[in-house]
């Protein structure tokens, strides 16, 4: 069994298509950025690019882990597939609401139901080698 | 007819248009492969190609899509009834807006993620490059200058929710700071946003905000006064940084987006409200009959050519496997006819009597300058049956559409603003590069003087011509279908699979959009409106361009059929 098979990964962070808000109306998809619109949402997408280096290295390195890359707007499915994560991992219900209120920022980082990084987010090989060890932790386990 | 059973008639034909026609699209004309690489696995790079879960890509692309537009459009086409509106709303979504979203990420997906726009360059010809650009360009000024005339008007008929409408500006600067300075989870900020926002209604409706004093002071009407105080806010609000206003906007916009559809249908249901609206309005002759208006006054909630540029544009570049474009694009098309249904039925089924409706629906510009006003009003009824004043639920409703009507003003603004310094840099105005004050302030002045157009049936004659305004911007939008459509048939039959379910909608709507461009013409004309005439004569051309490249490319691909050279993307 490869290493983080039965893991789930949420990598919390903002997306393109969520970027200009109000609906359809005020988007232009990719076409946006190309007519010079990067340098507005730079700061995004330092985070995307960052949570990206995460995202490939996990890959390589736990080739069993499921990963999910979502918006925080995205709430339908994210707060409940952290809660449901959460209560699974056992954790109580103080606990489980902790991971609710931490798991929707502009960038987190969410195993198991459990909120890794929340906000400021360290470098990528710091993030790698933290859900690297949970895994094994819990392989060991 | 109790208006839930429209909501079951509508729902209804949305699941068998799923079950049914999505089906045979993805078997049968778009010819699915689950083992298709597609570009989130081919160009996998954890950033803007991640193959992502059906449910959580339908999230961000729904969201994407789904805004103030479709309650527009359903909210004055009711004016011809309730029929044809719901019937439009239906087939369109069904036979129109599915098979263009979900054609629009396929044909994307199978290109190497590439956009729309791009697309059209390479598939159709390259002269559809600067076709779409175009396009884009009248599309966006229609886009401000009537949403900057929404505003206005229910800032004018509801004074009350002036400052709750006010109010999201500081909140959502809060959040700005909390989320992108301080780095903070933004669940429970939102949440006491939302709080905030909701319980400054009842303080706006203590202290409502008139600007007849200002009004009398500078010499115009009150409705002129707050479209010149609107598109000034959008001036310094475009200017902005992002991150301090109109992101953290949107986690607002989001989450109110929601709790209005919750309690639209709820109060539907739980008052049994009757729909009072005549199934057909047989209005008189020689006034703007449905047949063609229809059509492109619901555009977005029918079908609309915006949601191929979200398609194309990042949706496409995420789907796991290619089969999940059929769940993802048809129910994101069916998700927007929801939110056309609800406007339906607000104004139908919320108004009071037959007799109260035919007065909120005596002309097509009491319908298109009441429409707002009718979806407000039709709103609060609904919250009244859940045991909330009737008040307090309009201005709720007056803030939902006021957020998002003035978050799309300031994307907009800023859109509009690269697409100038685009067309300056392609017209061979150097100058012009790089000058975001003066592109911000052209940005804002074209939609204005567009915006403050006379016409319409407004008090003493003084109205906008919002009605007509609205139409030509649904004339622009379903141009944009019909360069998507156009794409995708061309593909379809690159593929040598039968394109006939693409090629029906892009005639369909070319030519609703000419006749009712040629009809707005010859109107325009007689009336002396020499602004809207201008913009209608450039669409005109926009859409014979359109045609001539569409029937030029899908002739040079039947030629290559013909020829026996199939081509697999």
């Amino acid at each position: 069994m490869s290493i983080g098979t039965g893991h789930r990964l949420i990598l919390v962070r903002e997306q393109d298509a969520q970027h200009s808000g109000s609906g359809c109306c005020g988007r232009l998809g990719e076409a946006h950025t190309d007519l010079g619109g990067a340098a507005d949402y730079a700061h995004s997408r330092a985070v995307m690019e960052s949570v990206g280096m995460v995202y490939r290295r996990l890959r390589d390195a736990a080739p069993g882990l499921v990963i999910d890359v979502v918006d925080p707007r995205n709430t339908i499915w994210l707060y409940p597939a952290v809660w449901r994560a959460s209560r699974r991992a056992g954790r109580g219900v103080g606990a489980s609401l902790k991971s609710l209120s931490r798991a929707g920022a502009a960038a987190a980082i969410v195993l198991d139901g459990e909120v890794l990084y929340s906000g400021a987010l360290p470098a990528p090989e710091t993030i790698v080698a933290a859900v690297m060890a949970q895994l094994h932790d819990s392989r060991a386990a | 007819m109790p208006a839930f059973y429209l909501i079951v008639i509508t729902l209804g034909a949305f699941y068998l248009g799923y079950r049914f026609y999505s089906r045979y699209l993805a078997e049968r004309v778009y010819a699915l492969d689950p083992n298709f690489k597609t570009p989130s696995h081919e160009f996998s790079d954890g950033v803007d190609f991640v193959p992502t879960n059906k449910h959580i890509l339908l999230g961000h692309h729904f969201t994407a899509v789904a805004g103030a537009a479709p309650i527009v459009g359903p909210a004055i086409a009711v004016y011809w009834g309730w029929l044809p509106a719901i019937a439009w709303v239906i087939l369109g979504t069904i036979f129109g807006a599915g098979v263009h979203d979900f054609g629009a990420i396929v044909t994307s997906a199978r290109n190497r993620g590439q956009n729309i726009g791009t697309l059209s360059g390479k598939v159709i010809s390259a002269r559809a490059s600067t076709l779409f650009l175009l396009i884009i360009f009248f599309l966006l000024t229609l886009v401000n200058a009537v949403f900057g005339v929404v505003m206005a008007i229910l800032f004018e008929a509801h004074p009350g929710s002036v400052i709750p409408a006010v109010i999201v500006i500081p909140i959502a600067m809060c959040i700005g700071q909390w989320v992108y300075r301080m780095k903070g989870a933004v669940l429970i900020p939102s949440i006491i946003g939302l709080i905030l926002l909701y319980a400054a209604i009842p303080i706006g409706q203590m202290y409502p905000i008139h600007v007849d004093g200002l009004a009398h002071l500078v010499g115009l009407s009150v409705r002129t006064t707050w479209v010149i105080l609107i598109f000034a806010y959008t001036w310094f609000a475009s200017r902005l940084p992002v991150w301090l206003l109109l992101q953290p906007r949107d986690y607002i916009n989001g989450q109110q987006l929601l709790v209005a559809l919750a309690v639209i249908f709820a109060g539907v249901i739980v008052g049994w409200d009757q729909i009072t609206a005549p199934a057909v309005n047989h209005v008189a002759e020689g006034t703007r009959q449905w047949f063609p208006y229809l059509f492109i006054t619901i555009a977005c909630g029918a079908i609309s050519g915006f949601h191929s540029l979200v398609a194309s544009g990042t949706t496409s570049k995420q789907i796991d496997k290619e089969t999940d474009a059929r769940y993802i694009g048809y129910c994101g098309a069916l998700g927007e006819g929801s939110l056309a249904l609800a406007a339906i039925l607000a104004c139908t089924a919320g108004l009071g009597s037959a007799a109260d409706w035919n007065t909120a629906y005596s002309s097509f510009g009491a319908a298109s300058g009441g429409a707002l006003g009718h979806f407000v009003n039709g709103v609060g009824h609904f919250l009244a049956n859940l045991g909330i004043d009737a008040q307090l639920g309009a201005s709720f409703a007056v803030v939902v559409v006021v957020t998002f009507a003035g978050t799309t003003m300031d994307t907009g603004v800023r859109l509009q603003r690269y697409i100038l310094e685009e067309i300056a840099e392609l017209a061979g105005f150097r100058a012009l590069v790089g000058k975001t004050t003066i592109l911000t302030t052209l940005a804002v002045l074209i939609p204005l003087a567009l915006a403050l157009v006379p016409g319409g049936n407004g008090a003493g004659g003084k109205g906008f011509a919002f009605g007509q305004l609205w139409t030509l911007f649904g004339t622009t939008n379903q141009l944009t279908a019909g360069l998507a459509l156009s794409v995708i048939s061309v593909w379809v039959m690159s593929r040598n699979r039968n394109p006939l379910a693409a090629i029906v909608p892009l005639t369909f709507l070319l030519f609703m959009t000419s006749w009712a461009l040629v009809l707005n013409l010859v109107s325009f004309l007689k009336e002396g409106s020499w602004m809207l005439l201008i913009m209608d004569a450039g669409i005109a051309v926009l859409t014979a361009w359109l045609i001539v490249e569409a029937v030029t490319a899908l002739n040079r691909q039947r030629g290559e059929r013909r020829a026996e050279v199939p081509s697999e993307a």
